[in-house]
């Protein structure tokens, strides 16, 4: 059924020529090629049992053109995730042609959302996929040649990869790390490539059946009783369709009380809004209450230390931003404070051509400080924030200062903020 | 289309490479993540699916014929939404000093969805029920074949 015999994925034969070194390593390349092609000894037929047995699975709804359709919808789902993913993971990580603008203040709550809501929806889409062509996995011989064994073995990495995005993406919003021993982003990120890369590879190896399969029309004759291609297709839309509204109303917030399954309310929390780490969990209790709290900011030139005393008599500004998780879900604030490139230019730095270290009164942790680009600390919107919807901070929001910069994941919106270091760049 | 399928299997192998590279080099990969991915192929191929097709023979046995694919398509469904919500019932995400994380009840919300997909394979199979009774019954009717409502 789906099977690559295609003979014209080996080398064409070349005509003769002079043994020049170029020729002698064609002629090793194709000895290489056929030697991969020789066939390898079949199995004794008593080993074909159980799932191997020939019609072993009997449902007539398996076809490459349902298979190939699920494929399609598939490959979009993940690169739409792939490439939200990447995005994501070069702002936090940016490489040094990387740059990404503070402006529209909610582009990254748009790719991140989508992000984890293309990922939850391709979840039935993967189960039907993996259904449809499991009667391959028992396929005889389970090796024709040693060619066939790789892209067998890619298959397998490519299925792995694509189930390690999916379970460990579900188990990250639902914040339950036990099961995976590993840290979540730096897996979930290396598979992300594993699965891209085994994923173009099978569309190469495949790409002939896959042609075929969405060109040529096949009927749609269900058994009696089945479920038609069509049947099936509606179901798995269904299943994205209801997974998706039960989950969406973690960062559209109108849809929150249809969403019973979404892992964050964005009205929820302490001021309306949803926490990730508590002031607890950060252990900074002690020194955010501190009387003799200053907010250092350092210049190449000066420093300058404020009192909350001389933090609340700078110029406040007001501004509607969200805050946009990495795990999907985001809810708009209302924050008031110190414009970031007012503090910068304080400490004697052109705040237009600047970026800031923000750091955190924690002592440890992978986000207790970051950098600010210089196209979000020169933008008026991003702030120290002092107070959420007109109240101080909540503890747990970051007080007594927080940053807050427009198109930035949460993770890097530094809460309790103790030290700013302002650096020109040019 | 030979050139283009080479590029691709080459172009998906130098990734592939790029991957495993990259994971033995992180500090923050370790065997770990290959123990989980192995792991999900497993849980996926030999449990997951094998009880999924199981189930679906279950079906072809004992629900009659006209209702089989309703009750497969809601099973489907079922099965898809009890996976992305089983961390989340288990709850195993809560912390004591955090309320909003995992704020509701999703074990209720789970019920919830389970009710809204048993309610509407219901009331489907009542119409097709309905239907294929009053074609049994009503004389036939010469502007309508029975074939463009099958």
């Amino acid at each position: 059924m789906v099977r690559n015999t295609d003979p014209r994925l080996s080398p064409d034969p070349e005509p003769d020529q002079q043994p020049t070194r170029g020729s002698r390593l064609a002629d090793g390349l194709k000895r290489g090629l056929t030697w991969l092609q020789q066939p390898l000894p079949a199995p004794p037929a008593t080993l074909r049992r159980g799932p191997m047995r020939r019609g072993a699975f009997d449902s007539k709804l398996r076809s490459p053109r349902l298979t190939s359709l699920l494929g399609l919808a598939l490959a979009v789902a993940f690169t739409v995730c792939f490439v939200t993913g990447l995005i994501s993971h070069f702002i936090q990580h940016p490489p040094l042609w990387f740059w990404w603008p503070s402006r529209p203040v909610g582009l990254y709550r748009v790719t991140q959302s989508l992000h984890v809501a293309t990922g939850l929806a391709s979840l039935p889409l993967l189960g039907a996929k993996l259904w449809s062509v499991y009667p391959r996995l028992f396929a005889w011989p389970p090796a024709r040649d040693l060619t066939h064994a790789i892209e067998r073995a890619s298959l397998a990495v490519l299925v792995a990869a694509a189930l390690f995005q999916l379970f460990s993406g579900i188990l990250n919003i639902s914040r339950w790390y036990a099961p995976m021993p590993f840290f979540f982003t730096a897996g979930h990120y290396w598979s992300a490539w594993l699965a891209l890369g085994a994923l173009i590879m099978h569309i190469g190896v495949k790409l002939p059946i896959i042609r075929q399969a969405l060109t040529r029309a096949t009927p749609d004759r269900p058994a009696p009783g089945g479920l038609s291609r069509r049947g099936l297709l509606a179901t798995v839309g269904a299943a994205a369709g209801i997974i998706t509204l039960a989950t969406i109303g973690q960062t559209v917030t109108p849809l929150a009380s249809v969403s019973v399954l979404a892992p964050r309310r964005p009205r929820s929390g302490p001021q309306h809004l949803p926490v990730n780490k508590t002031a607890g969990g950060a252990g900074v209790r002690d020194a955010m209450f501190n009387p003799s709290y200053r907010l250092t900011v350092v210049g190449p030139a000066r420093t300058v230390r404020l009192s909350l005393t001389d933090l609340a008599a700078l110029p406040q500004h007001t501004v509607v931003l969200p805050i946009s998780c990495v795990e999907g879900w985001s809810s708009t604030g209302t924050w008031t404070g110190i414009r970031l490139r007012d503090l910068v230019a304080l400490a004697g730095v052109d705040a237009d051509n600047a970026e800031a270290y923000v750091e955190s009164l924690q002592t440890g942790g992978r986000y207790r400080a970051t950098t600010v680009p210089a196209p979000h600390t020169r933008d008026p919107f991003t702030l120290i924030a002092l107070r959420l919807g007109g109240e101080p901070l909540h503890p747990d929001h970051g007080y007594p200062a927080r940053l807050i910069a427009p198109n930035r994941p949460g993770v890097l919106q530094t809460k309790w903020v103790a030290r700013i270091i302002a650096r020109g760049v040019s | 289309m030979t050139t283009a399928r080479r590029c691709l299997i080459a172009i998906g192998a130098v990734i592939m490479t790029y991957a495993v590279f990259g994971a033995f080099t992180d500090a923050d990969v370790n065997f770990g993540a290959l123990i989980f991915l192995i792991g999900a192929l497993i849980a996926h191929d030999a449990l997951l699916l094998p009880l999924t097709i199981a189930a679906g023979v279950l079906v072809g046995r004992f629900v009659p014929r006209r209702f089989r694919a309703l009750v497969r398509a809601a099973l489907v469904i079922s099965l898809a939404v009890t996976i992305v919500a089983f961390p989340l019932v288990l709850g195993r995400g809560r912390a004591a000093d955090n309320a909003s994380l995992l704020p509701l009840h999703y074990g209720r919300g789970l019920l919830e969805i389970y009710a809204l997909i048993g309610t509407t394979a219901a009331v489907a199979a009542m119409m097709r029920a309905w239907r294929d009774r009053r074609r049994r019954t009503a004389p036939p009717d010469p502007e309508s074949s029975p074939a463009a409502t099958s």
